[in-house]
C-alpha cells in the first residue's frame, strides 16, 4: 500500500503540474505587447504541383485563415489572413485551428480596420513543458542534488548573456578577450556549485584553464602557419563582427565544456583514490589518471562529432538536393564546425597529462 | 596542407601519444562514425526516409561508440542495452514534441544563407529534423552510459556484497557528477556553437519573449534539452539494470 502511494503521488504531480504549466503558457497572451492570434478556422486550397531546375518535387498549398485576437487593442475581434506553405516545409508551416499566432498590423487607412500578417508562431508552451520534463526526469533519477546542476547552467547563461552584452555596448576590436575572461568565470562558477569550495577544484580549475589555454593557442598557431588556408570564416552563419575572433571565442566557449568534463572526471577519481589508499604513490595517481582519462576520451571526441555533424544536416541535404558536389558540401557546411570539433578534441587529449599530472602532484605535495 | 588537415593530424598524433593502443581504438571509432553520419545525410539527400536511416545508423554509432571504447565486455552489453531503450523512449517522446513545435527547416534568420536556394527540394524537413535529433542526443547517451556503469562495476568488483539500497546509492553519487559535466559540455557547446547568433539577436534588440518563441533559438534549446533528458534517462535506466544484475548475481551464488 506505501509502495502505491509512494509512486503515485509523484505521478499525480508530474502530470497536473505538467497540465498546469501548459494551460498557463497557453493563456498568457497578456504577457505580450505583440499582439497574439488564436486561429479557430482553416481552409486549405488545392495542392500545387511545383518542380524544380534538379528535377525535386514538392507541392505548395495556400491556407486562408481565421483567428481570434487574445491581447491588445483589438482583443476579441475576429480577423482574416492568409498562409502559404509548401509539403516540405523549408522555411514555413502549415496552420491549423487551436494555434497561436504572433501577427503584425498593418493600417491602410488610419481609421478602418487594419490587415494583419504572421510573424511567428507561439512556441513558449512547448518550452515550457519541455524543460518541466527535464526537471521531472532530473528530480525522479538524482532527487534534489540533481538541482545544483541545473542552477549551474542557468547561472552560466545569465553571464553568458552578460558577456553578449558587454561585447555589443564597449564594441572593441579585440572582443575575443572579453569572452576569454568570460571563460575564466564560467569554469570557476561550475566547479564551485558542482565540485565545492576546496582542493579539488583548485586543481581542477588549473588544469581546465591550462589545458584550454595550450589547445586554442596551438590551434591559433596552426590557423596562423597555414595562412587560414580551407577555412572560410565567411561561411560562419549570423556574423555580424569580425569573423575569425568570433570563431575563435566561440570554440573557446565549446571547448571549455569539454575539457572541464574530461578534467573533472579525472581529479575526482584521484582524490577519490588518495581518500580510499593513502599511501598510494605519485606514479600510480599518474597513471591511474591517465586511465580514466583514456577511457572516456574515445566517447568523448564521439560526442563532439555527433552534435557538430548533425547540425550541418538540413543545410547539407539541401546543398546536396540541388546539385552540389560531396566536396563542395562538406567545404561549405561542415568544415568550420569540424575545425572546432576538432580542436575540442585536442583540448581533451591535453587534458588528461595535465589533469592526472596537477593532481598526483598536489596529492603528493599534500603528504610532506 | 589546409589548416583543417594539419589539425586533424595533430589531434591524430595526440590521441596515440595519450591514449596508446585506446588511442588506435579512437581513431578508428572515430573515422568509422564520421563515415556512417555522411553517409546518412548522402541517403536522406537521396529520398531514403529519415527516421529510418537515422535509428539504423544510430544503432551502428553506438555499437562503435560502445564496444570500441575502453570498457570490459559485461559493462559494454549493459551500457549498450541501457542506451537503445533510451533511444526508443526519446524516438517516442521526439515525433509528437517536433511535430508540435514546428522548429524543422530553416529560420527567418537563417535566411540570408539560404537565400540562394529554393527550398522547396522534396525533403520531409520534419522528419529530417526527429532524425537529427536522435542522432545527435546519441553521443551524450553513449558517454554516460559507458560512464556509469564503468563506474559501479568498480563498485561492484570492491564490495561485491553491497546491497541493492547501496549500489543504487553510489550509482546516484556517480551518475550526479557524469550528468553534471556533461551538462557543461552540452550546454556550453550550445553557447558557443550560437555565439553569433546571440549577439545578432542581442543587436536586433530582441524581446524575452522573441527568445521563448523564435524558430531559431526554440530549435537550439530543444537540442539541448532532448539531449540532457536523454543523458538522465540513461543513467536512471542503467542504475536499475546494474542493481538488477548484481540482485541476479547474489542470488545464483546464494
Amino acid at each position: 500500500m506505501d509502495k502505491i502511494k509512494k509512486f503515485v503521488f509523484p505521478i499525480c504531480l508530474f502530470i497536473g503540474g505538467g497540465l498546469l504549466i501548459f494551460f498557463l503558457a497557453r493563456n498568457d497572451a497578456f504577457l505580450y505587447q505583440q499582439p497574439i492570434i488564436r486561429i479557430i478556422k482553416v481552409e486549405n486550397s488545392q495542392p500545387q504541383k511545383i518542380t524544380d531546375e534538379y528535377g525535386n518535387h514538392d507541392q505548395q498549398v495556400d491556407q486562408k485563415l481565421t483567428g481570434k485576437v487574445l491581447n491588445g487593442k483589438y482583443r476579441g475581434q475576429i480577423f482574416h489572413f492568409k498562409n502559404t506553405f509548401t509539403k516540405s516545409h523549408g522555411e514555413d508551416q502549415q496552420f491549423t485551428t487551436g494555434q497561436d499566432v504572433f501577427v503584425n498590423y498593418y493600417h491602410q487607412h488610419r481609421k478602418s480596420k487594419p490587415t494583419v500578417t504572421i510573424i511567428n508562431y507561439k512556441r513558449d508552451a512547448y518550452l515550457f513543458l519541455l524543460i518541466w520534463l527535464l526537471l521531472a526526469a532530473l528530480f525522479l533519477v538524482m532527487k534534489l542534488t540533481g538541482i545544483k546542476a541545473i542552477i549551474s547552467v542557468a547561472i552560466n547563461f545569465v553571464l553568458f548573456l552578460v558577456l553578449v552584452q558587454l561585447d555589443i555596448t564597449w564594441n572593441i576590436t579585440n572582443f575575443f578577450w572579453i569572452f576569454a575572461a568570460g571563460a575564466i568565470l564560467f569554469t570557476a562558477i561550475s566547479l564551485l556549485i558542482v565540485i565545492g569550495f576546496n582542493q579539488q577544484s583548485l586543481v581542477t580549475f588549473i588544469a581546465v584553464s591550462s589545458a584550454t589555454a595550450l589547445a586554442l593557442g596551438l590551434s591559433y598557431l596552426v590557423t596562423q602557419l597555414t595562412h587560414d588556408s580551407g577555412m572560410h570564416y565567411e561561411a560562419l552563419d549570423f556574423a555580424t563582427q569580425q569573423p575569425k575572433q568570433l570563431f575563435l571565442a566561440s570554440t573557446l566557449i565549446g571547448l571549455l565544456g569539454t575539457v572541464m568534463d574530461a578534467s573533472t572526471d579525472i581529479v575526482s577519481t584521484l582524490f577519490e583514490l588518495k581518500q580510499s589508499q593513502p599511501k598510494i604513490a605519485f606514479k600510480q595517481l599518474f597513471l591511474s589518471g591517465r586511465q580514466v582519462g583514456r577511457s572516456i576520451m574515445g566517447p568523448l571526441i564521439n560526442v563532439l562529432l555527433l552534435v557538430f555533424f548533425t547540425e550541418t544536416f538540413a543545410l547539407a541535404t539541401l546543398y546536396f538536393r540541388t546539385g552540389n558536389s560531396v566536396g563542395y558540401t562538406f567545404e561549405w557546411t561542415m568544415s568550420l564546425g569540424f575545425v572546432q570539433a576538432i580542436i575540442s578534441g585536442i583540448g581533451i587529449t591535453l587534458t588528461i597529462p595535465m589533469a592526472s599530472l596537477l593532481a598526483a602532484w598536489r596529492l603528493e605535495w599534500m603528504n610532506k | 596542407m589546409t589548416t583543417l588537415k594539419t589539425l586533424l593530424l595533430i589531434l591524430a598524433i595526440l590521441v596515440i601519444l595519450v591514449g596508446g593502443k585506446n588511442g588506435f581504438k579512437a581513431i578508428i571509432s572515430f573515422g568509422l562514425n564520421f563515415c556512417l553520419l555522411f553517409l546518412s545525410v548522402i541517403l536522406i539527400a537521396g529520398g531514403f526516409s529519415p527516421i529510418m536511416v537515422s535509428v539504423l545508423s544510430g544503432c551502428c554509432i553506438l555499437a562503435i561508440t560502445i564496444y570500441l571504447s575502453d570498457c570490459q565486455e559485461t559493462v559494454a552489453n549493459t551500457a549498450f542495452f541501457a542506451t537503445v531503450i533510451v533511444l526508443a523512449l526519446m524516438v517516442i517522446m521526439i515525433i509528437p514534441f517536433d511535430h508540435l513545435v514546428q522548429i524543422e527547416g530553416f529560420s527567418s534568420e537563417d535566411s540570408e544563407e539560404v537565400e540562394a536556394f529554393n527550398l522547396a527540394i522534396g525533403i520531409n524537413f520534419e522528419s529530417l529534423l526527429i532524425a537529427t535529433t536522435i542522432l545527435s542526443t546519441l553521443g551524450a547517451i553513449a558517454e554516460a552510459a559507458i560512464a556509469i556503469t564503468s563506474g559501479m562495476q568498480e563498485i561492484i568488483e570492491q564490495t561485491p556484497a553491497i546491497s541493492s539500497q547501496n549500489l543504487r546509492k553510489s550509482g546516484r553519487t556517480i551518475g550526479f557528477q557524469i550528468m553534471g559535466m556533461t551538462f557543461n559540455t552540452l550546454f556550453f557547446g550550445m553557447f558557443g556553437g550560437n555565439l553569433a547568433l546571440f549577439i545578432l539577436l542581442d543587436k536586433l534588440r530582441s524581446t524575452f519573449g522573441y527568445y521563448l518563441n523564435s524558430k531559431i533559438f526554440v530549435g537550439e534549446t530543444f537540442m539541448v534539452l532532448y539531449s540532457a533528458i536523454a543523458v538522465i534517462g540513461v543513467i536512471g535506466v542503467a542504475i536499475e539494470l546494474m542493481v538488477r544484475k548484481v540482485e541476479n548475481q547474489q542470488v545464483k551464488q546464494d
